[in-house]
């Protein structure tokens, strides 16, 4: 068991300073932090009052020896660091030696411990003031009762709220840290009853479905990435979910719940074009990075770290967020869950029933099945041509696709079946599309034979002058601009049925007074917009030639479950729900 | 017949055909109020009358009765049997009032061209419409008639065609006229090529009839655009190649070309043409043809489908390119054709980036 010392102040000073407790809450985290620290596999915490009366914490972690209990008990007393250099990749929560006596000072405490079952030790302090030890018998583990707190602080106790919000601030504590590590049993009562029982679990996402229920874990997307040196792991939100229940955003950084507003933006970022706006997110999300990547000891309730390279994180979250946001994993299931919710084995991978777009490669099928084969072209003349070809990857098979409503197009998958809204998914593809080309230079455009005239009001004159450049690269080449009459010389080919006069005359109708400042909002906001007028509409009917190649491209998408409004462009009625609702289970 | 019966209505009746006895026998009609077709049957007529049954049955019975004469009796002006040997149908109709009058077309002041030419134009042109919305005029085929000659011109507006051929007609009205191609489908579909066609023009209408068969079609108003502006009369840069290696190189760079469009590159060099396609994401081609041509390279893009439809109705085996400049607009004609017609097709060429 390891030793308390004393830190000498050479060490102490480099340590972040400042309140250490502010509220019922923070001795919550305090206290289960430590027991988490003792290697507890068991924590029970009760609260009384919201944790104005009452804050008592017991362990069946290491405990501390008799002997010792003072020096836990006085400033900079820790048992977790002893030089400055251990503060580089600390990997308990403490290493202060500030937090028992900080609380102790500011409340009845009393601290009963033992480090084997048998014979331990109690002691109370007062204020501040630390009473003889007297033993006890106990069993391994240690217990913090912390009573009145505030109750020689007048100005600090005037400022508590209402014993329900010190209890919900307490609770959102616990969840935090019960999220950091779900293998702990952790029990809570609150005013003498139970109020919440955690069972030991291996994964984030059983713990979330203790918390909150099996189906809000089983909605969650997994996330797990790893980029070189950085690992992100952990829950999202399906883009279809967003904004329909309470916004949590958990965020942990080896293992370490912080707060940290960058990696958030950078979520948030990862759903851009999938979700409207207004609206964010949860997750919950884990970020492991190398222990001198990171410095936690910036702030004195070490709810915030430092990054040594901020940027490499913040992208590798969003990178991490967009993968799985982009398997069909996060489609939108149609209901039907039924209420008992079977947690996934952890055994399986992350996404089990994601990439329902890439079919496994057949192996046994020809190379480029389903391309044109040469024998295929009628009155080929080879003789006389060399032809070369290079040809990234095999195609991968396509199975067959059947077009319902002239909206949808359904197909058959070994996990059930699968409906594309034909409209939202070739506008994600168009969007992609044009994306790409506003930021790498210009697309094909078809010229015209008979130019286009359209005359403007003023208001969308007004919205053509400010996306001229991006219209051009996007393949609107206009001349002869003048009293709002636009001669349009070349027209973007998204597709055959495009009607290029229609499509324009509606996006700078749309566009007119946006006010987007930046380049990269006013190609995201005009890339969306002409994606959604020039996509194909609902209730044209579509060759399978055209199902076909839509689905191809929707498969290369990078985001191919959602349109650009954050609608599902994916529909996937799994085989269980079929059966169920057909009864048969 | 059931051709110009509509697919899907909200007029139930339309989804029926018309069959009304005349001096000569019966006559069958079907409308989608856009077109109307009509033809006429012989047959012995014991009484007068006129009932509407429903088309695609219809057509259905008569693909299977055997050949054996068809006796159709109504009772009523709902109910229709139709005796065949022995078999026997009975149909439910809709009364005859319900079925559409079609703006009638008065053939007083008609004129006659030959069915097989007026074909001809319209398989080579009527390809060439626009689809779009926004400009309606596209959608139709341009017939122009002139005292010596008759063109049509089609166009979406990236590739345009057109014919033209001497024709010797003398009542024909010089007039512009914009045909739906549903309606020059049916033309080309429904008269023997030999046939003289007796065609008249009402207000927004035209007719076309043989002593048997009539197609009605409302016309489509103008004007249509000045397309012959746009036709290069400077192309100085002129290929010709074998039509069919043509449009293989063509089909195979399609395989790479991007689905959306069909963009590929094509550089004329003196004797050979190059062939290239790049998707990203996909891969890239290359091909070559030798071919006539001489004069300064050439780097031009095309949507190569537009060429492959084009090279479809080019009636030579060799075929003959012409051009300006990458961004200007290139012929495709039938090199070596003895015909009376002349024939030209114009693409609009891509924009190329690199
Ligand atoms: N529940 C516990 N079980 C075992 N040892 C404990 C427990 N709580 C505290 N200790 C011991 O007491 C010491 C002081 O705890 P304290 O919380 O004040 O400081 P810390 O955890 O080291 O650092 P910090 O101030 O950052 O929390 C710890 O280092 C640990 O050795
Ligand atoms: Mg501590």
């Amino acid at each position: 068991m390891p030793v308390i010392l004393i830190l000498p102040s050479s060490v102490a000073d480099q340590i972040a300073a400042g309140e250490v407790v502010e509220r019922p809450s923070s001795v919550v985290k305090e206290l289960v932090e430590n027991a988490m620290d003792a290697g507890a596999t068991v924590i029970e915490i009760s609260l009384e009052d919201g944790g104005r009366r009452l804050i008592r914490v017991s362990d069946d972690g290491t405990g501390i020896n008799s002997e010792e209990v003072p020096r836990a008990l006085a400033r900079h007393g820790t048992s977790k660091i002893t030089k400055a250099s251990d503060l580089v990749g600390v990997s308990t929560f403490g290493f202060r030696g500030e937090a028992l006596p900080a609380i102790a000072s500011v409340s009845q405490f009393e601290i009963q411990s033992a480090a084997a079952d048998g014979e331990g030790t109690s002691t109370r302090v007062l204020g501040g003031q630390i009473s003889p030890a007297e033993r006890i018998a106990r069993r391994r583990g240690t217990t913090v009762t912390v009573s009145q707190l505030f109750y020689n602080m007048p100005a600090r106790l005037k400022f508590l709220r209402s014993a329900r919000s010190e209890w919900r601030s307490a609770v959102e504590s616990l969840t935090a840290l019960a999220l950091t590590k779900p293998g702990v049993r952790i029990h809570l009562s609150h005013d003498g009853k139970n109020a919440l029982t955690l069972p030991p679990v291996s994964s984030i996402r059983s713990r979330l479905g203790a918390i909150w229920g099996g189906r809000y874990a089983e909605d969650l997307l997994d996330v797990d990435d790893v980029a070189g040196p950085i690992h992100t792991s952990g829950l999202v939100q399906r883009p279809a979910d967003v904004g329909t229940s309470t916004r949590r955003g958990f965020l942990s950084i080896n293992g370490r719940a912080v707060r940290d507003a960058g990696i958030g933006r950078a979520v948030e970022a990862a759903y851009r074009s999938t979700i409207v706006a207004g609206v964010r997110p949860s997750f919950f999300i884990n970020v492991t990075v190398p222990a001198d990547a990171v410095d936690v000891n910036v702030h004195p309730s070490k709810a915030e770290v430092r990054f040594r390279d901020r940027w490499n994180v913040e992208r590798a979250v969003e990178t991490a967020v967009r993968r799985s946001l982009g398997t069909l994993d996060s489609a939108a299931s149609l209901g039907f869950r039924g209420s008992s919710f079977i947690f996934r084995p952890d055994t399986i991978p992350p996404n089990p029933d994601s990439e329902i777009l890439r079919p496994p490669i057949d192996h046994d099928s020809p190379l480029f099945a389903g391309g044109t084969s040469a024998a295929e072209i009628d009155g080929a003349e080879y003789a006389t041509a060399v032809s070369t070809a290079d040809v990234s990857a095999p195609a991968q098979p396509i199975p067959p696709l059947f077009q319902l409503r002239h909206t949808y197009i359904a197909f058959e998958h070994e996990d059930g079946l699968v409906l594309i809204d034909q409209h939202s998914a070739h506008e994600r593809v168009l969007y992609e599309q044009f994306m790409h080309t506003l930021e790498s230079g210009a697309a094909p455009a078809q010229r015209l034979l008979l130019p286009l005239t359209l005359h403007l009001g003023p208001a969308e004159g007004e919205a053509f002058d400010s996306n001229r450049e991006y219209l051009e690269r996007l393949g609107f080449e206009v001349e002869g601009f003048g009293g709002h009459t636009l001669i349009v010389n070349t027209v973007p080919m998204p597709h055959p049925r495009f009607d290029a006069e229609r499509c324009l005359r509606e996006t700078l109708d749309s566009l007119t007074g946006d006010r987007v400042a930046g380049a990269a909002a006013k190609h995201e906001r005009l890339a969306a917009t002409v994606a959604c007028k020039a996509a194909i509409k609902a209730g044209e009917e579509l060759s399978q030639a055209e199902m076909r190649s839509l689905f191809a491209a929707l498969r290369d998408t990078t985001l191919p479950a959602h349109d650009v409004h954050g609608r599902s462009t994916i529909v996937h009625l799994t085989w269980d729900e079929v059966e169920r609702r057909f009864g048969r289970r | 017949m059931a051709a110009s019966i509509p697919a899907k209505t909200t007029l139930p009746v339309l989804a029926n055909i018309l069959l009304e006895t005349t001096d000569k026998g019966i006559k069958l009609s079907g409308t989608d109020l856009d077109i109307a077709v009509s033809t006429e049957v012989m047959a012995d007529v014991e009484t007068a009358g006129a009932v509407t049954v429903p088309a695609k049955k219809l057509s259905e019975i008569a693909r299977e009765l055997p050949p054996a004469p068809v006796k159709i009796a109504a009772v009523g002006e709902q109910r229709v049997t139709l005796d065949c040997g022995r078999s026997r149908f009975k149909l439910l109709g809709l009364p005859r009032d319900e079925f559409p009058t079609f703006p009638s077309v008065r053939f007083n002041e008609s004129w006659r061209i030959r069915s097989g030419d007026l074909q001809q134009l319209i398989s080579h042109t009527s390809f060439a419409v626009s689809s779009e919305e926004s400009r309606p005029i596209l959608n139709g085929v341009l017939w122009e008639l002139r005292p010596d000659k008759m063109r049509m011109v089609a166009t979406n507006g990236h590739r345009l065609a057109k014919m033209e051929m001497p024709i010797n007609s003398a009542n024909a009205p010089a007039s512009d006229l914009i045909v739906p191609p549903k309606a020059l489908e049916q033309v080309r579909r429904l008269f023997p090529a030999e046939e003289e066609l007796e065609i008249a023009r009402g207000d927004n209408h035209i007719g076309f009839r043989s002593p048997f068969t009539a197609v009605f079609t409302r016309l489509i108003e103008g004007p249509y655009p000045n397309y012959e502006q746009v036709i290069p009369k400077d192309n100085d840069r002129v290929a010709i190649a074998d039509k069919l290696a043509l449009a293989s190189a063509l089909k195979r760079m399609s395989v790479i070309a991007s689905d959306q469009t069909h963009r590929i590159r094509l550089s004329f060099n003196s004797g050979m043409l190059k062939f290239s396609v790049q998707t990203p994401d996909l891969g890239e081609a290359q091909d070559e043809l030798p071919i006539r041509y001489t004069g300064d390279q050439l780097d031009i893009g095309f949507n190569a489908s537009y060429l492959l439809e084009i090279l479809r109705y080019i009636p030579t085996d060799e075929v003959r390119l012409t051009f300006k400049a990458p961004e200007r607009a290139a012929t495709v004609e039938p090199e070596g054709w003895k015909d009376p017609a002349s024939y030209m097709c114009l693409v609009m060429p891509l924009r190329l980036v690199d």
